[in-house]
């Protein structure tokens, strides 16, 4: 909907020819026909209607559609949050989608990382304890060796040395989110899932946050999933799957670029009627 | 306003585990507050009844000292006396009946009591209403009435005869009828035997009188005439208020423990409003700054949760006053006796009933004022921020806390017991203030107390114990409050621990450092120690000590004394003196004009080292007796601590012989022996009784009347405990977001499950501690203003110090299986960040 108006200031040429993603070796994450339904009084209304993706390893993609076009419950199912009412959901070559809640919670803790919208931190522990919350969560010495080590590094890379100590409420908001951001990555999961991680932030903070995701992606290969209704959070992916009535419209590959020119994708958007 | 009402109730239905939680609170704390009332009216009309059916129509009644009792001459100058109408003489003694139906070795049946009358004078004072048979006549000797007691225990029946066992030969007696009750001898086992006056004092070889009642017109008048005649024998005037005060003397602690403990649950019941209604304010922001917003005024918001708060109120004191009086039934049924008080039924009176509504009512709104002027305070633009930043008003709070303490004390001012004397007040809200002291104090040694009560739990779950700490203290004053109302339900439990235990104490050693012997035997009539020749050569005794107990008259106030032997004690070691020499205070004692006094009766009356005072004795005559040494205490008497006179004063004094032996027995006494003096002893008509007997007994009666203030300190700490429900779940529903983050983050059910739970149990163990210590010093200060001392005052009560810490953290973790299985249940999508 914003992309039909942002169609008028597209500028610099678009860049047509994609780069390959950094490390290309079979999927990582699959889904297979995945549906979902939610009863609501009488009738049911289906969030997804058969939908099938898979994510390479290492590769950054964008999930985009206007609010209530699926996006968030197919995240949730990805990551495992909830289980799809049909089809599978594979991670590193286990299916994930039927997995029991004990199984499904040491998944989270261990394999994927979640950044969402906004309460990502607890705010009685300081930043690196709230980096640290899944090794403290799975009982884990947090203070020595390979882990505090890890620590340091995430919140390096979101560039938050020096606030180790801060509580939640003495940063700003873009910082909580590289807090999260951070805490997503420190057990080097498969797999991060971010779910409209600029939502509640303007504009230069907001890049903040993408600029993290894609160093992490970039530097370190991670493979990151990321929900947004914003074309120029999307234009930091390789890829950007559109996502709308519950199933996917469209694929659009940009490929690896650093300057994540949005001119090319709300271009694409345009034609596609968005 | 009538829109806002509807909502208001709405909202409590909306909410059905809450209000009923918080309805529970104010009906446990209104029922222990009428169970109180109502037990309270039940010993008054206990009294009242005890005292009329003692007294009849009589006035006046003298009442003899000593065992000789009242002379003839006596009976004459009060018949002589102007304005006396009628004279009712009596003459009591307990004996056994059926000599012949146990042998030697057989354990004594109960004893009864014989009364004596005059049929014609009697009746014209008390009512004997027969449930069988005939009065007696005059003309009838043997002739005898049975009361209810007697008649049911040993299956007596009009026209059975009984056999008296007396000083000589049985006497044989006829039964004519059967009382409807049990009369004025209710006490003492209740069983009683009513014979013509002469026929008594025949069987017993005796003249004397044991009292004398007078029916009069103008009791004034004749009790000043009377204190100016009769002044040959020592005797005890007395009206029926007079004895009604003395029989309520011995309720009042009861009773005001009683309403200190109502006092108690209702404050633990307005700490679980408080915070139910200020959940409902917090969970509604949004809801009431809409209305806010839509035109609603700041009244018309407060009411809305006062409005909540009456329904609330009414429906829970309504419940509170049903179940109090369920709970005052089952009160008098345990606890049987109070004090000299034989408790009835409870007595449920309207105004009780009233009292009790209005109460719990007006203490639930008052605990709804302050989050109904929050509600009322919520502006607008606050409600609709996307963050909640509510700050948190301790000092309002604190202020909150004391008008409630105030109210609840005004109330407790006004539902004060009668028979209550002015100490046990100020000793009931002395003990109310320092809890109050330890409520308001709680808010501030939160974090540290939290901390200590965290270490066990860190141990097993390190980062649970983090979480659920860190939840616990995020809004300290609402944790504060809920602590506060568990420490002084616990605080309350510990502390009758501590006076439940310096009692049984105090009457153990009293007992053991007093008795020069292992053993005692009892009789119900005076004996000579030439009684007991087979006793005495019974193989393996060392010792035989007479005892005897008596009242006397110093310097016209009637004192409980003994007659023991100075030498025995000295052999035996026993009696700790305060002031003046063992050996001279005790070979004082034995030649004659002295006397031992312990402290506690020296304090009361100004009885110092050397003061010598008189005692009027039996013939009239002033004894003079020294204070020959002061000890610690002495054995006890009716009324209190008796003084220690030797033999050859108590002679003097009138008494005829001792009523209880202490046998020694020598290191080497088997227990063949010892049986064989039991056997021998009651061959004699002598009870042998083991002190530690007597120490159980004691303890027992104790037991009894604690256990009940333990059980209704315990509906306080059952009140609290579901404050811990209502926190714990609104701590866990503003938390809700911060589960899922950590659900995400890949905490299990489990660990959410168990942090809910470790929460609780930090609040149980923080209250705990707090209420254990509060209870000590509260327990030291109960025990002191008693009269108690400190040295044992301060020794801690380890069983219920034990039981306070268990029960804390178990019911604390108990009432978290709700809220951890509604936080362990938070959904993750529903949580984060989709609204």
């Amino acid at each position: 909907m914003t992309a039909q108006l942002d169609t008028s200031r597209a500028d610099g040429a678009p860049q047509i020819v994609p780069r390959p993603a950094a490390v290309a070796t079979g999927p990582i994450l699959e889904g297979r026909t995945l549906t979902k339904s939610y009863p609501l009084g009488e009738t049911t209304v289906d969030a997804l209607r058969g939908v099938s993706l898979s994510v390479a390893a290492g590769e950054f993609v964008a999930l985009m559609g206007p609010s209530g076009s699926g996006k968030s419950t197919l995240l949730q199912l990805l990551g495992g949050l909830d289980q799809p009412t049909s089809g599978e959901v594979i991670l590193e070559g286990e299916v994930i989608s039927q997995l029991s809640d004990d199984r499904a919670t040491r998944l989270r803790r261990d394999r994927t990382g979640f950044v969402f919208q906004s309460f990502n931190l607890i705010p009685l522990l300081d930043v690196s304890e709230n980096v640290a919350l899944p090794f403290t969560i799975a009982g884990q010495d947090t203070s020595r060796g390979e882990i505090a080590e890890r620590i340091r590094d995430v919140i390096e890379l979101v560039d938050l040395t020096g606030k180790e100590h801060h509580k939640p409420d003495q940063l700003s908001a873009g910082e909580q989110q590289r807090v999260a951001v951070a805490r997503a990555l420190v057990t080097r999961p498969a797999l991060l899932f971010a779910d409209e991680p600029t939502g509640n932030l303007d504009y230069t903070t907001g890049t903040e946050i993408l600029d993290a995701l894609w160093r992490s992606c970039e530097e370190r290969h991670q493979t990151i999933v990321l929900v947004t209704h914003d074309s120029k959070a999307a234009a930091y992916a390789d890829r950007v799957l559109v996502v709308r009535d519950g199933t996917i419209l469209d694929t659009i590959e940009l490929g690896r670029r650093r300057d994540h020119d949005a001119a090319t994708l709300i271009g694409r958007l345009a034609q596609l009627g968005l | 306003m009538g829109g806002l009402n509807a909502l208001a109730w709405r909202g409590l239905r909306a909410r059905p585990m809450r209000t009923g939680l918080t309805v529970a609170g104010v009906t446990l704390g209104v029922a222990v507050l009428f169970a109180g009332l109502a037990t309270n009216a039940g010993i008054e009309t206990a009294v009242d009844s005890a005292v009329a059916t003692m007294v009849g129509r009589a006035e006046l009644r003298v009442a003899a000292f000593g065992e000789d009792g009242l002379s003839q001459d006596t009976l004459a100058t009060i018949a002589g006396t102007p304005g006396v109408a009628v004279v009712a003489p009596a003459f009591e003694r307990r004996t056994y009946l059926g000599a012949e139906a146990f042998g030697p070795g057989d354990p004594l049946p109960p004893p009864v009591t014989i009364a004596g009358i005059d049929p014609a004078a009697e009746a014209t004072l008390h009512d004997l209403t027969l449930r069988a048979g005939a009065a007696l006549s005059g003309d009838g000797p043997n002739d005898a009435l049975v009361n209810a007691t007697l008649a049911r225990e040993d299956a007596l029946a009009v026209g059975d005869i009984i056999d008296l066992e007396t000083i000589d030969a049985p006497v044989h007696l006829r039964i004519v009828g059967i009382l409807a009750g049990d009369g004025p001898w209710a006490g003492g086992g209740g069983r009683a035997l009513v014979v013509p006056l002469e026929t008594a004092q025949a069987a017993f070889a005796a003249d004397g009188l044991t009292r004398v009642d007078i029916g009069t017109a103008s009791p004034a008048a004749v009790t000043d005439a009377l204190e100016s005649t009769l002044l040959d024998e020592p005797y005890v005037l007395s009206s029926p208020q007079d004895i009604g005060a003395s029989m309520r003397a011995s309720t009042g602690d009861f009773a005001s423990t009683t309403a200190l403990i109502g006092a108690i649950a209702l404050f633990a019941g307005a700490f679980l409003i408080f915070n139910t209604l200020s959940m409902t304010v917090v969970e509604r922001v949004r809801e009431l700054g809409l209305l806010r917003a839509a035109g609603a005024s700041r009244g018309q918001l407060t009411s809305y949760i006062l409005v909540q708060a009456t329904a609330i109120g009414i429906v829970g004191s309504l419940l509170g006053v049903v179940l109090g009086a369920a709970l005052a039934a089952g009160i008098a049924a345990w606890v049987r006796t109070v004090g000299a008080v034989a408790l009835g039924a409870p007595v449920v009176t309207v105004n009780d009933a009233l009292a009790a509504l209005a109460i719990g009512i007006v203490v639930t709104l008052a605990a709804a004022i302050e989050p109904a002027r929050r509600a009322g305070r919520i502006s607008p633009v606050e409600a609709l921020k996307a963050r909640l930043d509510l700050p948190t008003a301790r000092r309002a709070r604190l202020r909150w806390l004391i008008a409630v303490f105030a109210l609840v004390g005004v109330a407790g001012m006004l539902i004060l017991p009668r028979g209550a004397d002015e100490t046990a007040v100020v000793r009931a809200f002395l003990v109310y203030a320092v809890l109050l002291v330890a409520a308001l104090v709680v808010p501030f040694i939160l974090p540290a107390t939290a901390r200590i009560a965290g270490l066990p739990f860190s141990l097993l779950v390190r980062f649970e114990e983090r979480l659920a700490r860190a939840s616990l203290l995020r809004d300290r004053s609402r944790a504060a409050l809920t602590v506060g109302a568990l420490t002084i339900g616990l605080a309350m439990i510990v502390a009758l621990g501590g006076v439940g235990q310096h009692a049984r104490n105090a009457a153990s050693a009293w007992i053991a450092d007093v008795v020069p012997g292992e053993l005692v035997l009892t009789s119900i009539f005076p004996r000579g120690l030439d009684e007991l020749e087979d006793v005495l050569v019974t193989p393996g005794v060392a010792s035989v000590s007479p005892i005897g107990s008596f009242a006397l008259a110093i310097d016209g106030v009637r004192t409980d004394a003994v007659a023991m032997v100075g030498g025995d004690i000295r052999n035996d070691g026993r009696l700790r003196f305060v002031l003046g020499g063992r050996e001279l205070a005790l070979a004082a004692i034995d030649a004659g004009g002295a006397m031992i006094v312990p402290s506690g009766v020296a304090a009361r009356d100004g009885l110092e080292l050397g003061k010598t005072v008189e005692a009027t004795a039996a013939d009239g005559s002033v004894l003079k007796l020294r204070v020959a040494g002061i000890t610690e205490r002495t054995l006890p008497g009716p009324a209190g601590e008796a003084v220690i006179v030797g033999w050859s004063d108590a002679e003097k004094l009138g008494v005829a012989g001792a009523d209880a032996f202490a046998v020694r027995f020598v290191p080497s006494a088997t227990a063949a022996d010892r049986a064989e003096l039991a056997s021998v002893a009651r061959s004699v008509a002598l009870e042998p009784t083991a002190l530690g007997r007597i120490e159980g007994a004691i303890g027992q009666a104790l037991d009894r009347v604690f256990g009940l203030f333990d059980v209704l300190a315990l509906v306080a700490v059952v009140v609290a405990a579901l404050g811990i429900v209502n926190t714990l779940t609104m701590n866990v529903f503003e938390r809700v977001r911060e589960i899922g983050v950590l659900r995400a983050a890949g905490m299990t059910r489990r660990q959410v499950w168990r942090s809910v739970v470790v929460e609780a149990g930090i609040t149980g163990l923080v209250g705990a501690i707090c209420g254990v210590v509060a209870g000590l010093a509260v327990g030291a200060l109960m025990v002191v203003l008693a009269g108690g001392r400190l040295e044992i005052a301060t020794a801690v009560p380890w069983p219920a110090v034990v039981a306070a810490l268990v029960l804390g953290v178990v019911l604390a973790m108990l009432a978290a299986a709700y809220p951890a299985r509604l936080a362990s249940g938070v959904s993750i999508v529903r949580a984060v960040g989709y609204e």
